[in-house]
């Protein structure tokens, strides 16, 4: 029972996948092999992902721990610019939309300067002009 | 004599201007986003393939196809000069630097260059020899055949590109389970959409594909925080005449073996640069001197890489089943295309199908006659710091999602995936297989039903049909040797617990950590 190992959270993952899609799939319905309903089969392909998790689990014991390394504060911020981009660009315009993201968006780098986000918002505008002109993307980029 | 014929009518359509155009188009942008540290085939594709929806379709596939073998230039480009490397180009990290480190990156990436042109020839004329001819060989493919076949591609999938079969068959098994979000075809029942509307025609493949290979990807980077150091070395691309000599015939072995493994299912580039290497240092006249970087380590892998990236397209083609998660990208876009793979394709598109043969060699040439001698200016991509690099990806990303149904809902179902395939990044799961088993779950269980209706509901019709038994009998092999080899680990062991030695490598160096977030991000 190592939670910061890798090996082993992948299997409890698969595990709780399987059991999700799984569970989900008996509330439609079965049928039988011969004339199977829309239940069979995804329950046929979430057990057999829910034994790879078993030996997923079982495996780890015997294997060297891997440890779990991950950052919530980039995921975040990246995940927050694109849900921003979306929410504005649906709202107001694509243009300020298109500037939330990369100024929100370059917090996660390892540097920030306001210069250089505005050149790289400047750029990606023209980007997105020219794609809505000679590729004939319909962008609401006003 | 026929096979002339047919590739004389591809021509015609591939030498339009407007196809050449977009040939050149797709080969260029491909070279220059493949360069980028981060953005293999897999991503190249799936950021561009949105923007070629507004093209025709013949022209849409060449260029798209144009990208692929674009980026897997580009790739080993970056491979040479950099070693980092993307899944496609692993091995072109080994000689390809040490050619670098001993001043003859010009010399290497010449290598590279023509090599991949001879791979590229020599696979366009398997591709139109046997494309055509296992065409015939789909037609006899039942429903409980492409089932086998199907799962073998899993099988060989998971381990090409994993290495490991449990991991990768996880991977592809949570996407034939996310490939069957929306509604039933054979019930019209709505399955796992959660009540909501957007969901009954499925997750969108660009959705899942450049959450978990763009954004994905891109946090991983940031948190690696890594510096690349850009190439600022001389280039001198001519080689000696020697030198020259020393290319031809590992880059001819390289070719035979990559158009052999790229037909097999699960392979493509990846395996192919493999065997290629490891047949140049048996079969060499320099062998001794592989690894310290000789030309016959660069041109055989080379060779091999972009033979098999284009033999890969005729289990497509032929049979309709895509072998590794590039086809299964291409695929996406033929059927958005309106175009099903498959036996019937060659018959009832000839155009497109020989038009894409032709486009290939024109393509071929565009690298040679283009991208190698301006390689050295392309490097300069690698100038731009990553922190200016990363919200144009994001960028890509928003408007490749966005363009499809031109709808904003959709980033959000992207940024979503975006979390997930992190999430699968941090727990060492691959995710080329889940794109595998996504596109191919609703046609696996599509033919898992109707071959249990035809037999009855009796799993014998898998075991007594020589196709699907031959198959099932490999995928058998498979997991047993994976077995045997997994206890006598255990066994050998003396506390019977196994050190991986891969681990190791995972070393925080930061080339060994680029070579591997390479290697996770963009698996083939």
């Amino acid at each position: 029972m190592n939670f910061n190992n890798r090996n082993f959270v992948r299997g409890l993952c698969l595990m709780a996948i399987a059991l999700v899609f799984g569970g989900v799939s008996f509330s439609y319905t079965m049928g039988e092999l011969s004339r199977s309903g829309p239940g069979l089969f995804p329950l046929l392909v979430s057990s057999f992902l829910f034994v790879i998790g078993v030996l997923t689990v079982v495996r780890s014991h015997f294997v060297d721990p891997v440890p779990l390394d991950y950052s919530v504060k980039n995921i975040a911020i990246i995940l927050v610019s694109l849900v921003g981009f979306s929410v504005i660009s649906q709202f107001v315009n694509m243009i300020l939309g298109i500037v939330f993201l990369v100024f929100c968006s370059t917090l996660a780098g390892t540097s920030y300067s306001l210069v250089r986000n505005v050149k790289i918002s400047i750029g990606l505008v023209a980007v997105a002009f020219a794609f809505k002109q000679f590729l004939g993307l319909s962008l609401p980029l006003y | 004599m026929e096979v002339l014929h047919n590739l004389s009518f591809g021509f015609e359509h591939a030498l339009t201007l407007q196809n050449l155009l977009y040939c050149a188009l797709g080969c260029t942008v491909g070279t220059l986003i493949g360069l980028l540290p981060g953005l293999g085939p897999l991503s190249t594709i799936s950021l561009l393939l949105p923007l070629t929806y507004s093209i025709p379709t013949g022209g849409a596939l060449i260029m798209l196809a144009g990208i692929y073998y674009g980026a897997q230039y580009g790739d080993s480009v970056s491979a040479i000069t950099m070693k980092i490397p993307h899944a496609s180009s692993i091995v072109a990290c080994i000689d390809g630097y040490q050619m670098t480190l001993k001043g003859k990156t010009g010399l290497a990436l010449f290598t590279a260059g023509v090599s991949s042109f001879i791979g590229g020839t020599v696979a366009i004329v398997v591709l139109s020899t046997m494309a055509p001819a296992l065409g015939e060989v789909g037609f006899l493919f039942g429903p409980a055949d492409y089932c086998a076949l199907m799962l073998l591609g899993f099988f060989c999938v998971s381990f090409v590109s994993s290495g490991s079969l449990l991991n990768g068959l996880a991977m592809a098994m949570v996407g034939v389970l996310l490939g069957m979000v929306g509604t039933d075809v054979n019930s019209g029942v709505a399955r796992y959409t959660m009540n909501l509307p957007f969901l009954m025609d499925g997750i969108g493949l660009i959705s899942i594909a450049l959450g978990c290979f763009g954004i994905a990807e891109v946090v991983k980077n940031l948190d690696n925080k890594n510096v690349l150091t850009p190439f600022n070395g001389k280039i001198k691309l001519m080689p000696t005449w020697p030198e020259f000599k020393r290319i031809i015939p590992s880059a001819l072995r390289g070719s035979v073996i990559g158009s052999v493994l790229g037909i097999l299912p699960g392979g493509g580039p990846t395996i192919a640069q493999f065997a290629a290497y490891a047949a140049d240092k048996k079969l060499s006249k320099y062998k001794h001197e592989i690894g310290t970087g000789c030309i016959e380590g660069v041109a055989g892998q080379a060779a091999a890489d972009e033979a098999a990236a284009r033999t890969s397209f005729i289990p497509l083609m032929a049979i309709g089943i895509p072998e590794n998660a590039v086809m299964a990208l291409m695929m996406a876009a033929f059927v958005v295309k309106g175009i099903q793979p498959g036996p019937n394709m060659i018959a009832t598109h000839p155009d497109l199908f020989w038009g894409l043969v032709a486009s290939m060699w024109i393509g071929n040439c565009f690298l040679l006659v283009l991208n190698v001698p301006l390689v050295r200016y392309w490097l300069s991509v690698f100038k731009i710091p990553y922190t200016v690099l990363f919200p144009a990806i994001l960028f890509f990303c928003c408007i490749g999602t966005y363009s499809i149904n031109n709808s904003l809902d959709d980033i959000y179902t992207t940024a979503v995936f975006g979390f997930i395939g992190y999430l699968f990044l941090r727990l060492d799961m691959e995710a080329a297989p889940l794109l595998l088993g996504f596109i191919l779950g609703p046609m696996l269980e599509e033919n898992f039903r109707r071959a249990m209706l035809l037999s009855r509901g009796s799993f014998n019709v898998f075991v007594n049909r020589p196709i699907s038994g031959t198959l099932l009998s490999v995928i058998g092999i498979l997991v047993v040797w994976q077995t045997v080899v997994f206890i006598r680990k255990l066994i050998k062991s003396p506390d019977h617990h196994i050190h991986s030695g891969k681990q190791g490598e995972q070393a925080p160096t930061p080339v060994a950590a680029a070579a591997t977030s390479g290697s996770l991000a963009s698996g083939e």
